[in-house]
């Protein structure tokens, strides 16, 4: 096939685009809020991260192949450390990182349809001065991406249900509510997605992580704070301390 | 010629120089840096004083730097190879973190350090970009502090109750060796409180020695350099926890 065989070209795309979502389901939701501590990410695995370190203000959680996660991983981390070496760590920002590495090096290999298509979703953060300074990026497998302004980013395979669980935490959040609250929300929306039942806030004192552990799941959190002594923001957090 | 056998001062010197004179330019220098442990982990302090010959060039120079959670740098020598290559640690050791998921170990921090002392051989060499720097980490295996102190060729030391670097720790090393051998308490069986007294302590005495070293002055809220390495990580210790702790020593 050649390039002057459009019709061919946009068959095998939609092709690919139904593969990748097919090969998507069955992974499960990840999460990032923005809060007055800083940035919360969560998700829950079966062995394999979902969340990580990218430079010092930066972090990702994603969903998908573990060898694409790791792919993209290594591609961002590289061009932050390059930046911050080259300039300096101030100079090292998402948007930068996704307009002009992350964005093009995901759409020309979601484009290249003779290779093997990256099979992840994700989120990126990045800590600011204040929440209102704080960066969510949704980033799809295409190279799309999107920056998210009500402070919650929910990742799921399910676009309808995405923006639902969105939209749902964004109406039970407040500024007062604790990370062990928010966990704990995120928690209960990642069991409703993935059981495909309505959303419903945790009653008090209900057990949930037990649940999870006894499926062989674990749960990763952690923190962009907005303050402290060390100019590397990233925190991971026990999930026994917090739900 | 000054007769000292120390061959790392003869080489910047000609070989076929003047006799009757030196007829050097005096090169940019970062003094004086010292670690010691005390009770909970390890202290590393130092002035605020970079030198250029007898011109003092700045008194705020800033000489212990956080290379990560749990690693020091204490530089002396020429300051822009030394916080040059602390910037290259700090992102050695966070790119490996990251894209390893675990952390660099303390050998192979101390690897990274003594690579890039060797790798700077023609500047020490040529006399104007010697570094001779103090390393202290912490070995995640064992959550145990370590001091280390480096030649400007890159061969490392553990100091294993202190280490001194700079032409004011001469000084610094012989009280430290004195308390370590007959003080009461020796420094590593001190609190807090009490070692950041001492490293106050033994940079005015330095000072009194060497007029490269820039003294302390808590009257004046003038306090040294200090940075913790505990089981925790690194932490910087204030200039109000400081006077705190100058002004309980004196009542």
């Amino acid at each position: 096939m050649t390039t002057d065989e459009p019709y061919r070209w946009l068959d095998a795309i939609a092709n690919r685009r139904e593969y990748i979502r097919d090969q998507l389901k069955g992974a499960t939701p990840v999460f990032a809020f923005s809060r007055p501590e800083g940035i919360l990410l969560l998700g829950v695995g079966t062995g394999q991260s979902k969340v990580f370190e990218v430079y010092d203000r930066q972090a990702l959680a994603a969903l998908g192949h573990p060898v694409d996660i790791e792919k993209i991983r290594q591609t961002i981390i590289e061009a932050a450390h390059r930046e911050g070496f080259t300039r300096a760590p101030e100079d090292v920002t998402l948007r930068r990182l996704l307009n002009f590495s992350l964005g093009p090096a995901l759409k020309a290999g979601f484009e290249q349809i003779f290779s093997a298509p990256l099979i992840v979703e994700c989120v990126f953060a990045e800590i600011g001065v204040g929440s209102a300074d704080d960066v969510l990026a949704r980033v799809g497998f295409d190279g799309t991406y999107r920056f998210e302004n009500g402070g919650v980013s929910v990742v799921h395979t399910e676009a309808a249900d995405e923006a639902a669980a969105t939209e749902w935490l964004r109406g039970q959040l407040s500024e007062t509510l604790s990370l062990s609250e928010v966990s704990r929300l995120a928690l209960a929306v990642w069991r409703a997605l993935t059981a495909g039942k309505p959303f419903a806030a945790p009653e008090v004192g209900a057990a949930l992580a037990a649940p999870l552990a006894a499926e062989g799941r674990t749960i990763e959190v952690a923190l962009l704070e907005r303050k402290g002594p060390s100019r590397v923001r990233y925190l991971p957090l026990s999930p026994a301390e917090l739900v | 010629m000054n007769g000292d056998g120390d061959f790392l001062s003869l080489l910047p010197k000609s070989a076929f120089g003047s006799v009757s004179g030196e007829a050097k330019t005096a090169a940019l220098e970062a003094t004086t840096v010292f670690a010691f442990h005390y009770a909970d982990g390890v202290i590393v302090a130092g002035d605020h004083r970079a030198t250029a010959g007898n011109i003092v060039f700045s008194d705020r120079t800033e000489k212990i730097l956080e290379l990560d959670r749990h690693s020091l740098m204490a530089i002396a020598g020429s300051p822009s190879i030394a916080i040059e290559m602390a910037r290259t640690l700090q992102t050695a050791f966070d790119f490996y973190r990251r894209s390893q998921l675990q952390p660099m170990s303390l050998a192979a921090k101390m690897r990274a350090l003594s690579r890039l002392l060797h790798d700077n051989l023609p500047a020490t060499l040529q006399g104007f970009g010697t570094v001779a720097p103090i390393f202290a980490g912490l070995d995640p295996a064992t959550n145990r502090p370590s001091i280390f102190f480096y030649d400007p060729l890159g061969a490392q030391f553990e100091g294993v109750d202190y280490a001194g670097s700079g032409s004011g720790s001469g000084s610094i090393k012989s009280v430290l060796h004195f308390l370590e051998q007959w003080g009461g308490p020796k420094p590593r069986e001190m609190t807090l409180a009490q070692a950041v007294v001492l490293a106050n302590r033994l940079l005015m005495t330095a000072a009194e020695f060497d007029t490269a070293t820039g003294g302390v002055d808590p009257l004046r809220n003038d306090f040294a350099t200090i940075k913790l390495l505990g089981a925790a990580g690194v932490r910087t210790l204030s200039v109000a926890e400081q006077a705190d702790f100058w002004r309980q020593s004196l009542s």
